[in-house]
């Protein structure tokens, strides 16, 4: 018991130095400004941007995920419905410190309540997730308390479940409006952040669960968590097919933007021509899961949503940076005609500052606000 | 109220960088940022080529990317058409930039002017510091800084926000025409109200067939592009196989 103490204090001293590097990262970035980054008028998003759609889109798959005990009313996920709600509010902080400080005047988003746009997805993205915040953490408050089932504790639940359905929606939009990047435009994107959003938020649930449940083992029935790795085989199947007919489409087309883009799109290798982030990250773990013996042990389920949490950050950097990677109009004056990416040691830091508030919001809950607990 | 317009005549722009330099001049623009731009093209197979030269600054379209994404309205239209940007409203997320198909807004990455923040003089004692120079002129950031760009828009805008051409609203609001248009030397710019039927602008796009960048995306930009300067003469020929 003592060294399980211990053990917490060394991994509390490790986030709260990771947290001080963040806030060191925080006055740069607000003293020095966004040169830190290694972006620039042409490779305007990137790592910090990156992280964000990946936690947000996390966030929200778990908050769907959570939706099967509090909507749905599948009581037998009950056990995980507490966990499931406060992951999907850690994770959504860690989204936000991203975005924030990828912000380049933060204090100005007063005006998001201000002098808000009600055309602009940015806004609603905004809007959205903020919203889905205070739900969650109201939800959460409920379930703590013991209100599970009472009117407006399924009210909230069910407004989170939809604001997590919408949010991801908004995050493909913002990509899918723009006229002036047409591989990024129309509602594929929409439907993609979804799919991704529900496997992500499975593959964080399961991966993180498991490990907890390794280091401090709770006593949920592990047949619960077969279920949860066969749901996470479908998320898996709809991403991986959904891939495929897009790879189809934009091999086929020979709209000239399509074909500048597969210039780019190769940003971490290819093998075979197909991306190396989508066949190690996604189609690997894929077929490990088709395997029921993989899929029922410990090991293959970590391993398999490990690599699947993995690919999805990559496939995420690699969408939001092939439609960056070259000049648009006259920046092709001032810029070379391909632009070299690799993120800085402050996007590097942002990243991990997000990550620690993460897990540091993990670390306490698991330890102070029994996630396991299901009502009666 | 008006609808301002511009219109550029390539056959008299002989692609000198007045109206860039001017721009700069006028607006107080920071290094690395382009109001007033360019797009060259060299095309053909040497010894058969042809260099091509279009100015470019913001388009101010009617239905403009950058005003619909934008989240807090920092990015607005006025009535005269002039899509103008409120960095006080401006939350860096520079949405309006990767929204642009026109690549005319720029962020600032890092506070502007640097090289006049400079306190260090190149000659201890004996040349004053870039610094000294700016507080020797009574300016804020630069010596050569208009403080008139200060009537519509903060005169240097921070780091952290964006910035883009705004047809030089504080000039037209006092009824004087956008700075790259005057100072062009070879009255290649046109400037004015599109809805005036006897207004210059209106009087080229009769008389000649226009040409807007990427039209075909929907925005209504409202900067046209007349003529095209190519002194070229060739043999007439109906080809051959």
């Amino acid at each position: 018991m003592s060294a399980k103490k211990g053990l917490f204090s060394i991994w509390m001293a490790i986030l709260g130095i990771i947290i001080l590097i963040g806030l060191f990262t925080t006055y740069k970035l607000f003293t020095t400004g966004h040169v830190l980054f290694n972006t620039n008028d042409v490779v305007i998003w990137s790592l910090p941007l990156g992280v964000y759609i990946y936690l947000a889109l996390a966030s929200s798959g778990l908050t769907i995920l959570a939706a099967l005990p509090l909507v749905f009313g599948i009581g037998k996920y009950e056990p995980f419905a507490k966990r499931l709600v406060f992951l999907a509010i850690a994770t959504l902080c860690g989204a936000f410190v991203s975005i924030g400080l990828e912000l380049g005047n933060v204090f100005h988003m007063i005006y998001i309540m201000f002098s808000p746009n009600l055309s602009s997805p940015i806004w609603w993205m905004g809007a959205i997730y903020g919203l889905e915040l205070i739900v969650l953490i109201v939800k959460f408050g409920l379930m703590h308390k013991g209100d599970w089932h009472s009117g407006f504790s399924k009210a909230l639940a069910t407004a989170s479940f939809i604001l997590a359905l919408v949010a991801p929606l908004m995050i493909g939009s913002v990509f899918g409006i723009t006229e002036s990047r047409v591989t990024y435009f129309g509602p594929v994107m929409s439907i993609y952040c979804l799919l991704m959003a529900f496997m992500s938020g499975t593959a964080l649930f399961l991966f993180y669960s498991l490990i907890v449940n390794k280091l401090n083992g709770n006593g949920v029935p592990t047949e619960l968590y077969d279920e949860f790795a066969l749901i996470f085989t479908y998320a898996t199947a709809v991403v991986v097919g959904f891939t495929l007919l897009k790879f189809a489409i934009e091999s086929a087309t020979v709209v000239p933007e399509f074909l500048a883009y597969h210039q780019f799109e190769h940003a971490f290798g290819a093998i075979r021509g197909l991306h190396t982030e989508v066949l190690l990250g996604l189609f690997l773990p894929f077929v490990l899961l088709l395997f029921p013996a993989v899929r029922k042990s410990v090991g293959g389920k970590i391993a398999a949503s490990a690599l699947i949490l993995t690919g999805t950050l990559f496939m995420h950097m690699e969408i939001l940076l092939a439609g960056q990677s070259h000049p648009v109009g006259p920046k092709a004056e001032q810029y070379p005609e391909f632009i070299n990416y690799f993120p800085s040691i402050w996007e590097f830091l942002v990243f991990l500052f997000a990550l620690g508030i993460m897990l540091l919001l993990y670390s306490l809950g698991e330890r102070f606000l029994n996630l396991t607990e299901a009502p009666e | 109220m008006p609808r301002y317009a511009m219109v550029i005549d390539l056959q008299r722009c002989v692609g000198c960088g007045a109206c860039s330099i001017a721009c700069r001049n006028e607006n107080n623009v920071p290094e690395g940022i382009y109001w007033s731009n360019k797009i060259t093209e060299t095309v053909g197979t040497f010894p058969n080529v042809r260099y091509h030269y279009i100015p470019t600054l913001c388009n101010h379209c009617e239905y403009a990317p950058c005003v619909r994404g934008c989240p807090t309205q920092a990015m607005h239209k006025l009535d005269n058409g002039i899509t103008m940007h409120d960095p006080k409203k401006c939350i860096g997320c520079k949405y309006c930039e990767f929204n642009c198909p026109y690549g005319v807004i720029y962020f600032n990455w890092k506070a502007p002017h640097q090289f006049w923040r400079n306190k260090n003089s190149l000659l201890k004692g004996g040349t004053a510091s870039p610094r000294e120079e700016v507080k020797k002129v009574g300016a804020k950031k630069t010596p050569y800084e208009n403080p008139e760009r200060g009537a519509t828009l903060p005169a240097n805008r921070s780091k952290g926000v964006v910035e883009k051409c705004t047809f030089c609203d504080h000039r037209v609001k006092k009824g004087l025409l956008p700075r790259c248009a005057e100072a062009c030397p070879a009255n290649a710019r046109v400037f004015g109200d599109i809805k005036d039927p006897n207004s210059d602008v209106s009087k080229l796009l009769g008389k000649f067939r226009p040409f807007r960048l990427r039209e075909q995306i929907g925005t209504n930009p409202h900067i046209f592009y007349i003529r095209g300067f190519n002194p070229a003469q060739y043999k007439q020929t109906k080809g051959g196989i």
